[in-house]
């Protein structure tokens, strides 16, 4: 339906104005002060029109805060975050798409629910897990009287512990534990032609040779796009990394950002450089975008060119 | 001559299959045991009804499925545990299921790369079979890039292209316009006569079957109704099933009782004079009844229902004892607008089938 009325049209233009404004100006604000000095906020408060000291704000993340090390810390993070997540959801789409396996679709329901579950759910739980990885071996073995056991031959019941807070993998592991990408790779997956597993197998190729060769070729799409998607996400977590780490070096760069904001009362927050931190720490993300933004159209609208 | 046009005659092998079964649990039973045998370089047409497990036969000889139970043996050799690419078959796919990312050239080279085939000799083979198939001039061509015919060209390329001693088509042509189905059709017939392969060719469409075949094998719920010529089976057919799949408008078959004397319909009509007693179905093709005339059986009248004139010849549907009858007439006989048709059966074109099993009764035409 093409609706031509005049009114309709000033109405729907003035809401998006409204919205475009709501997200655009706090962007603004942010760019505002991070060109100003610190003695004109203290003066005038956040800045509505741009100054002169970005760079001289900029040149005082990279010299008076851990942020460098930091963006590093994100940097590695979100790279291994989606590097794992494409490959596990890889691996598992193509299990249960193109093998029989007796529980398959269970399977594929308890990998789907994890979407349901994001790590800001079971953070606690979660965090109990991190600072001890066998902690569910060792409640397992409690439960099931087989620690009563060994204790009773060897003298001291089982108790394995490694803490993995404070760590990279630590970082990682819980977030690349998401089902989104499985979703997207079955998905794709059921849109190429069924006979082609079939083929392949009629030609020679067994399962290992199938993925190299034919499957991962035609899922480079699926594969920029999960990719970029995991990166971000990873990139601007915040939850997680804040209970995980607790050393400056450890943290990431959200966190570092949140963290420059003084601890006592009273003092007013240097605005300028925190804002030209954000700057900063969007750049990256930003750039992922740009340079695969193509991909991520592609790969999400499942096409097989 | 090319020289893939030998190697491939030279390895066909027959196909034996000893008291195949597949069950996918005790209740679903997709094939009772079976046993076949198709010859070297024959090409046989596997008909049926969709869901009579004729693809599911093919699967099994391909290797892409399990049997559950006997042997298949391809030339001397059992194959029934060997992984596809041991069995010297390829298959040509309904959807084609070539590689969308590959060019024409690779997606018929893939074969022969994966059994480490060396580059230049990949090349050549790939260039005769292309050569072959007048594909020569898409090497370069995604298979997005190619039209529907051009596409099944490539499939059966690369099914060729590794000099198979068996070539199995699993419902090639089913996805095609009526026009190139039928250009394929020919193309396919050409391409058996040169390189004389053991073709297994699945589908549910007896034109098909009828023309590209030497033997039809007639399955219906995993069982073989018939195994013959397409002539054998289109004259002889061995039961009420095969008789009503084969020909169009299929055979008419009609319930008649015989006296002792004679068949009767259901409203008393004498067919036929024959020394029988017991319920029967009496099966006649449309194009075998005469209309009017005079023939060497018996007359019976039907009430005509309707026409259709297809130009070569008309179809016309008449009530004959509570069973519709077809019945095909040259085209502008002159019937136009009676109500009242009076047929003759020659008897010698009658068939014969029990009431109860549906099997043709030998001896009785």
């Amino acid at each position: 339906m093409i609706e031509n009325a005049r009114s309709l049209n000033i109405a729907a233009s003035l809401i998006l104005l409204i919205g475009m404004l709501y997200i655009l100006g706090p962007l603004y604000l942010t760019l505002a002060t991070a060109s100003q000095s610190y003695e004109f906020l203290l003066r005038n408060g956040l800045a509505w029109y741009p100054g002169d000291q970005f760079l001289n704000n900029a040149v005082r993340i990279f010299t008076e805060t851990r942020i460098p090390i930091q963006m590093l810390n994100s940097l590695a993070v979100a790279f291994s975050l989606a590097i794992a997540t494409c490959i596990l959801s890889f691996l598992s789409a193509y299990a249960i798409v193109y093998f029989r396996i007796r529980w398959a679709g269970v399977a594929f329901a308890l990998i789907l629910a994890t979407i349901m579950l994001p790590v800001d759910i079971r953070v606690i739980t979660t965090y109990q897990v991190a600072s001890n990885v066998f902690s569910p071996v060792n409640a397992l073995l409690d439960v099931s009287g087989l620690n009563g056991l060994i204790a009773q031959v060897f003298g001291a019941p089982v108790q394995l512990e490694l803490s993995v807070l404070n760590t990279h993998f630590g970082l990682i592991a819980p977030l690349a534990a998401h089902g989104t990408g499985t979703f997207l790779f079955r998905q794709f997956f059921r849109t190429l032609p069924g006979d082609l597993f079939k083929a392949a197998r009629m030609d020679g190729a067994g399962p290992v040779r199938f993925m190299f060769d034919i499957l991962l070729p035609l899922s480079r799409t699926s594969f920029a796009a999960l990719f970029v998607l995991t990166f971000l996400s990873g990139w601007t977590q915040y939850l997680w990394p804040l209970v995980a780490s607790s050393t400056p070096d450890m943290q990431t760069a959200v966190v570092g950002l949140a963290r420059l904001l003084p601890d006592s009362d009273g003092e007013v927050p240097d605005f300028p450089m925190i804002m030209a931190g954000a700057v900063i720490v969007s750049l990256v993300p930003l750039l992922m975008i740009a340079l695969l933004q193509r991909y991520l159209v592609q790969g999400l609208v499942l096409s097989e060119k | 001559m090319n020289a893939i046009d030998t190697a491939i005659r030279a390895a066909a092998a027959s196909i034996t299959v000893k008291g195949l079964t597949k069950a996918y649990d005790p209740q679903t039973v997709v094939i009772p045991p079976m046993d076949v045998e198709l010859k070297a370089g024959e090409f046989t047409v596997v008909l049926g009804p969709s869901g009579c497990g004729k693809s599911t036969l093919l699967q099994m000889i391909a290797g892409l499925e399990r049997v559950s139970g006997g042997k298949i043996l391809i030339g001397t050799r059992e194959v029934q545990d060997l992984e596809p690419k041991h069995r010297g078959c390829a298959m040509v796919f309904q959807n084609y299921a070539l590689y969308p990312h590959m060019t024409v050239f690779e997606n018929m080279a893939y074969s022969l790369k994966v059994a480490g085939m060396a580059k230049a000799e990949r090349a050549e083979r790939v260039a005769a079979v292309a050569k072959m198939l007048g594909l020569a001039d898409y090497l370069h061509r995604k298979p997005g890039q190619l039209s529907g015919g051009q596409r099944q060209r490539v499939a059966i390329g690369r099914a060729i292209v590794r000099e198979p001693g068996v070539l199995l088509f699993d419902e090639p042509l089913s996805n095609l316009d009526a026009q190139l189905r039928h250009d394929m059709r020919v193309e396919l017939a050409d391409l058996h006569r040169r390189i004389g392969a053991t073709t297994v060719f699945v589908t549910h469409d007896q034109v098909e079957a009828m023309t590209l075949a030497d033997r039809i094998l007639i399955l219906n719920k995993g069982r073989i109704e018939q195994f013959d010529t397409p002539k054998a089976i289109y004259h002889h057919p061995a039961s009420v099933f095969v008789a009503k799949f084969i020909g169009a408008p299929p055979m008419n078959i009609l319930p008649v009782t015989g006296d002792g004397s004679a068949l009767r319909l259901a409203d008393g009509q004498v067919v036929a004079h024959a020394p029988l007693t017991g319920a029967f179905q009496l099966g006649i093709r449309p194009e075998d009844i005469v209309v009017d005339g005079k023939a060497d059986g018996h007359a019976v009248k039907a009430a005509l229902r309707f026409r259709e004139d297809l130009g070569s010849h008309s179809v016309l549907a008449a009530d004959l004892g509570g069973s519709i009858v077809r019945i095909a007439t040259p085209f502008g006989a002159d019937i136009a607008d009676r109500l009242e048709l009076l047929l003759n059966f020659p008897t010698s074109r009658l068939h014969l089938f029990d009431a109860a099993t549906g099997r043709a009764i030998p001896g009785a035409q």
